[in-house]
């Protein structure tokens, strides 16, 4: 049995939590500061309630509701909010996988003494008296039916889906509350007609009976070799100066080739995103014979692939960088110059390991800012 | 869905342009706190700035950042109907004002 924690509306209610006066007020929380210019990354449930939700451009959401609130995101104090929960679920002594930022995951299985209900009012309550924010929480047999069944009771829920009560929970619950159905493969089976968790269960009843897997325990972290390291990001208006862009491919670049280092990893596979009103979606990849972690070599690559575009002087308003083809870095330079760019980066990971990411950056980076 | 791929350390926003970034609205202003240091936990009481003296109503949160080898402590702090944002940095021992919340 699972025990799946949800937090509600997190970035949302943190933001509430320290400023009491959003409270029950239409609130977003914008991935950047310039609040026209930007996404909503949160909506509280007041603002979900006008129809406002995360993705969507700020814009739009305050042509819905002009008197919207708005606060920039920070990400640190979601970061050690997260982190806080997390150890103090720790505290139950219980299997526990960190599922994302604002979800956790407990194994009651193995539990001597499982009464899920009130274990699962004792973490909400904890994580009220400690944050003064809500979490919902899903209980039920693996973690697709248990994180289901934290969605159906939102916000401050506690659900728990047994025999007794199967039928009836998948029956309410509309497909797209089902992980993995938000997208196409969800609207694939709503085209075949298929409404509710339900109707999927009479189809494919092995899919939530086996479906998917077992409980993956993640005490924070992974020892596990990831698929791929990306960043991308969304430029405030599109952009047609070469410069600029060349700027925050490198910076991407960069960001994704500390992350490597810091993993010890190297990437022979470059993948190249850009998004603009010309050329709509460019996706192209690169497989290369030496493996890199060198931002410098990543952007390279990228710019590489960037000649591939049919338009020679695009706008581009979304940048992603990702790299791929990963393997444990084993890598020993032979060239002077390899060995100096070797010395350079380690140099440039010290100074930002100590006083902090981004410190000291690329020249050319200067341009994004 | 990859269970294993979150990590917390992965910061997306540090590179952040300054203008456009998560904290527009910065301040940064150095000043002075009168504070309780009490198991392990900091309660700042009262602080001065631009000589105004501004007493501390209430904490309403407070979360930490590792910035390089610096430990940051911040504090959304309720004065007089106001919520300020202030911070202390364990290495430089520095209290500063970090901006002010609406």
């Amino acid at each position: 049995m699972v025990l799946h924690i949800d937090m509600d509306a997190f970035f949302a209610s943190i933001e509430e939590a320290i400023n009491p006066r959003l409270k029950g007020k239409p609130l977003i929380v914008g991935s950047r500061g310039n609040r026209m210019h930007t996404v909503v990354c949160a909506a509280n449930y007041a603002a979900k309630a006008l129809g406002i939700h995360s993705g969507m451009p700020t814009k739009r959401a305050y042509s819905i509701y002009s008197k919207l609130e708005f606060v920039a995101a920070d990400q640190a104090k979601y970061i050690w909010t997260s982190e806080q929960i997390f150890e103090l679920l720790k505290g139950f002594n219980l299997p526990l996988n960190y599922a994302s930022i604002d979800e956790f995951q407990l194994e009651l299985s193995g539990s001597p003494d499982p009464k899920p209900v009130s274990l699962g009012k004792e973490i909400k309550a904890q994580i009220y008296a400690k944050f003064n924010i809500t979490a919902s929480v899903g209980i039920a047999k693996n973690w697709l039916l248990a994180k289901l069944a934290s969605k159906l009771n939102k916000p401050d829920g506690l659900t728990l889906i047994d025999d007794s009560n199967f039928e009836q929970a998948l029956r309410k619950a509309s497909l797209d509350k089902l992980c993995g159905m938000g997208g196409k493969a969800g609207q694939i089976l709503i085209a075949k007609g298929m409404k509710t968790c339900w109707d999927l269960y009479l189809n494919l009843p092995e899919f939530f009976n086996n479906n998917p897997g077992k409980f993956d325990e993640n005490p924070g972290k992974s020892s596990e070799k990831p698929k791929s390291v990306s960043h991308s990001y969304t430029l405030p208006r599109s952009q047609i100066n070469p410069q600029v862009i060349q700027a925050w491919i490198r910076l991407l670049s960069e960001m994704v080739a500390v992350r490597l280092r810091q993993q010890n990893l190297t990437s022979v596979t470059v993948h190249l995103w850009l998004n603009g009103p010309e050329i709509g979606d460019f996706v192209a990849q690169k497989t290369h014979q030496a493996p890199t972690n060198d931002g410098y070599e990543v952007c390279q690559r990228a710019l590489k692939i960037m000649t591939k575009l049919s338009h020679r002087n695009p706008r581009i308003r979304a940048i992603g960088v990702t790299c791929s083809g990963l393997s444990w870095s084993n890598y020993q330079p032979l060239l002077s110059e390899e060995v100096r760019r070797e010395g350079l980066i380690q140099a440039i990971d010290r100074i930002n390991n100590r006083f902090g990411e981004g410190v000291i950056y690329p020249a050319i980076t200067v341009l994004t800012r | 869905m990859n269970q294993n791929s979150f990590s917390p350390k992965a910061r997306w926003d540090r590179f952040e342009p300054e203008k456009s970034g998560f904290n527009p609205d910065a301040l940064n202003e150095r000043i002075e706190v009168l504070a309780l240091f009490k198991q392990a936990r900091i309660f700042p009481k009262s602080f001065l700035w631009h000589d105004k003296e501004y007493i501390i109503e209430t904490i309403t949160y407070n979360w930490q950042e590792r910035i390089g080898q610096a430990l940051i402590n911040y504090f959304s702090v309720s004065c007089a109907a106001q919520i300020y944002q202030i911070s202390f940095d364990n290495s430089t021992f520095r209290w500063q004002i970090d901006k002010i919340l609406d």
